[in-house]
């Protein structure tokens, strides 16, 4: 072959190679630099956040004048921890709240555990029909315990309990959770802040997610604070703590959030029927919502806050095996991408400010690009240095991309954590987690990318339906 | 006795809001003589410079409940946060020898800075302590709408007395659409049958928020001429006025019931099912 030709078509191979390397390179910057911002957002945030007065305070001066707040909690095929889930929400701190359970259509003992345990029986009750869900079976409520309402309903799926839930309440504000979260007792009285201090402005507060595992659970609340033994367990502590204390307080700040997590939210319930309700047909109805209040708040031309309060704390059990964790995982990533591509008017469109700027620009990068160039990188960039079309500096930049700034952006969110909140009381678990920072970017991200990746295939393939999340159930003492 | 100091004097400042929040009288008096003795006061003194607004907040608080140092938490109402401030205005808002009314009211710049609910407790203290001066303020151009209005709210809370007055702010109608709905139910709560104009009047509103507290407030004042009004709006278009009308109609008595049995067997589709699911629920209750 012509040696002319050969190199011609090396030095074609080495700038293509370099080309793809630029671009996942960049890609890594853009998101790392867009990570380093929001921690700068987040330490600003929590160093200039309001003073929280302790709990008997926070009662005495809220006790005449905090909103009511209707919690919907929605069950499907609980019938293991329902009732302890309800009592527990019972027991919540806060002096004007109902506890509306709807059972989903579940197939096991919820409903009866419900009415044996509590003594309730069938009732009328007078229901919006404001947004849209599957038919409502019947209402159960006892006299002794007023708060306590329970709505049994055909099968719809979370989102479709949710909106069921929205119709039955009488409250100004709803505060939805997933039945088997434990929220720590003065949740309600410290996320409805803002809307007692911003009663005009605020519409929606999302408050922080801890995950039980390893923890023990005494009659419905956390008494021992502990780390899991299990590595899935331990590498989403840190995951979780970097989209609380990270990314939703920093997006918080910028007035961009653009979701509230299903377990814990609290929300004025007459913009979320404004909004129709929870979407059906899709898995991310949690973030779709969010993003549905800033759209109509944005068209209204209304000023408006949605706020993550880094402070309320709500427990969930998170998976600790890898199939229910990927498919966790691929079902996040579907959400994502679900509604981006609803929503993609907004994306960088300046009509919708920093929602549609910084917003959807954190979706894109990080969700809708991101796991793709990623794992074009893992692939490509070993192979084109192996191949010799790429020299050792673009190899060396990757993984300083890859690995260095993201083991950077795990520690500096621990260490915000230890500096503000400190919530790891031991020395010994701080350790622990500073390791699991470093080691979960050998294999665990590139683990975690794959699933993304199998969702990005399940939403081209419009695949729908939720899969199963297997719960052991909390370590009870 | 003796002075504490490090950590003995912190765990004595921490523990003396605790202890007081759980002790009344004499003993509440003695115990807050003893954090005295032990140099609480002073050690709080020195918090309320602190950079942080948590420790800020916490050494006012705490502060307010000694006699002499009225003074440190009034220089708080200048504070750079407004969670400072307002906190500094509760604090103080009860107390014989803290600043008058409207200099709280100036100085937290209500309507502009602060929107809080809070503002309600902190009037409806005020009118506790000073109530003529609080009245003044509803007929003073310079206090803003929102202060204007938690000052109708907690005049509501307080009872009738302040019934007439309110219902003639109510009648002239707050130039903010969202504070009408507010004055209505500050009017409901008081109960009493001056407001009935007014009441009246809001049930014809546009708006429907406050078409639903012109409802609450009929049925709480228990204005039964409204029967007939209250019936039509059971076909509003909006459910939480068909809801709050049945529940007023259900206040009523004898002639709201019959209102809603007429309803429950009339034609119209909304007020119908409105009707006959409210019927049974009072049933079942």
């Amino acid at each position: 072959m012509n040696p002319d030709l050969l190199d011609a078509a090396h030095a074609w191979m080495s700038a293509g190679a370099e080309a793809i390397a630029l671009v996942v390179i960049a890609t890594g910057l853009m998101q790392t630099g867009f990570y380093l911002i929001q921690l700068i957002y987040a330490a600003f945030a929590l160093a200039t956040r309001p003073p929280v007065p302790r709990s008997g305070t926070l009662w005495r001066r809220y006790s005449e004048q905090a909103p009511g707040i209707s919690v919907l909690a929605p069950a499907f095929n609980e019938e293991l921890s329902i009732v302890e889930s309800v009592r527990s929400l019972l027991a919540l701190q806060y002096p004007d709240f109902e506890v509306i359970v709807i059972n989903d259509g579940s197939r096991d003992q919820t409903l009866p555990r419900l009415v044996e345990n509590f003594g309730l029986r069938e009732v009328a009750r007078y229901v919006d029909e404001g947004v849209e869900h599957a038919p409502i079976r019947g209402f159960y409520a006892s006299s002794d315990i007023p708060r306590l309402l329970v709505v049994d309903k055909e099968n719809g799926g979370k989102a479709d309990a949710l909106n069921a839930g929205i119709n039955c309440c009488r409250s100004s504000l709803f505060c939805a959770i997933d039945a088997d979260s434990i929220l720590e007792s003065d949740a309600l009285l410290r996320v409805v802040r803002p809307f007692i201090d911003e009663p005009q402005l605020a519409i929606a507060a999302g408050g922080t997610i801890r995950i039980a595992n390893g923890c023990k659970v005494d009659a419905g609340r956390i008494s021992e604070i502990h780390l899991p033994t299990n590595f899935l367990a331990l590498v989403q502590i840190m995951e979780y703590l970097r989209a609380f204390l990270m990314a939703r307080l920093a997006l918080g700040k910028m007035q961009a959030l653009t979701v509230i997590s299903g377990a814990f939210g609290l929300f004025k319930r007459q913009r979320v029927v404004e909004v129709g309700g929870y979407s059906h047909g899709t898995v991310g109805e949690d973030m779709e919502l969010v993003i549905k209040l800033h759209r109509h708040m944005r068209d209204l031309g209304l000023d408006y806050r949605i706020h993550f309060i880094a402070e309320p704390v709500c427990w969930t059990e998170c998976p600790d095996d890898v199939r229910v964790l990927s498919r966790q995982r691929a079902r996040w990533q579907r959400g994502a991408l679900e509604c981006f591509v609803k929503h993609k008017d907004m994306a960088l469109n300046p009509r919708y400010g920093r929602i549609g700027i910084v917003g959807f620009g954190q979706i894109l990068l990080v969700d809708v690009v991101g796991p793709l160039v990623e794992v074009l990188g893992y692939i490509l960039v070993p192979l084109l240095w192996g191949l010799g079309f790429l020299a050792l500096p673009w190899l060396l930049a990757f993984l300083a991309v890859t690995f260095t700034l993201g083991v950077f952006v795990s520690i500096a969110t621990l260490v915000l954590e230890e500096i503000q909140l400190r919530r790891f009381t031991k020395a010994r678990e701080l350790a622990a987690l500073a390791l699991v920072a470093v080691v979960e970017n050998f294999g665990y991200r590139q683990l975690s990318n794959y699933w993304r990746l199998q969702g990005w295939w399940q939403f081209l393939r419009k695949q729908q339906g939720w899969g199963t999340m297997t719960r052991k159930g909390f370590r009870t003492s | 006795m003796e002075r504490a100091r490090g950590v003995e004097a912190q765990v004595a400042t921490r523990l003396t809001i605790e202890l007081a929040e759980l002790m009344r009288g004499s003993d509440r008096a003695r115990m807050l003589a003893a954090a005295d003795a032990l140099g609480v006061p002073e050690l709080l003194k020195k918090q309320t410079c602190s950079r942080s607004a948590q420790d800020r907040l916490f050494a006012l608080e705490t502060l307010a409940l000694f006699a002499n140092y009225t003074d440190v938490v009034e220089r708080a109402l200048e504070d750079r946060s407004p969670d400072i401030r307002l906190g500094a205005a509760l604090a103080l808002a009860s107390r014989e020898d803290g600043p008058n009314p409207i200099d709280i009211v100036r100085k937290l710049r209500i309507g502009e800075v602060e929107n809080s609910l809070l503002l309600v407790s902190l009037m409806s203290d005020l009118a506790e302590r000073d109530p003529v001066a609080v009245h003044a303020m509803l007929f003073e151009d310079s206090v803003p709408e929102p202060a204007k209005v938690a000052i109708i709210d907690a005049l509501a809370d307080r009872g009738h007395t302040h019934a007439p007055l309110l219902a003639s702010i109510a009648k002239e109608g707050a130039s903010d659409p969202e504070l009408r709905p507010r004055i209505l139910r500050a009017l409901g709560r008081t109960a009493h049958p001056s407001g009935a104009a007014a009441i009246e009047a809001g049930l014809a509103s546009e708006d429907w928020r406050v078409r639903t507290a012109a409802a609450e407030a009929a049925g709480r004042t228990a204005l039964s001429q409204l029967a007939g009004k209250l019936g039509m709006l059971l076909s509003d278009g909006q459910w939480w006025v068909r809801f709050r009308s049945g529940e007023a109609l259900l206040r009523l008595g004898k002639p709201g019931l019959g209102v809603l049995q007429r309803a429950a067997e009339g034609p119209e589709g909304h007020a119908r099912k409105a009707a006959i699911a409210l019927l049974a629920e009072r049933a079942a209750a």
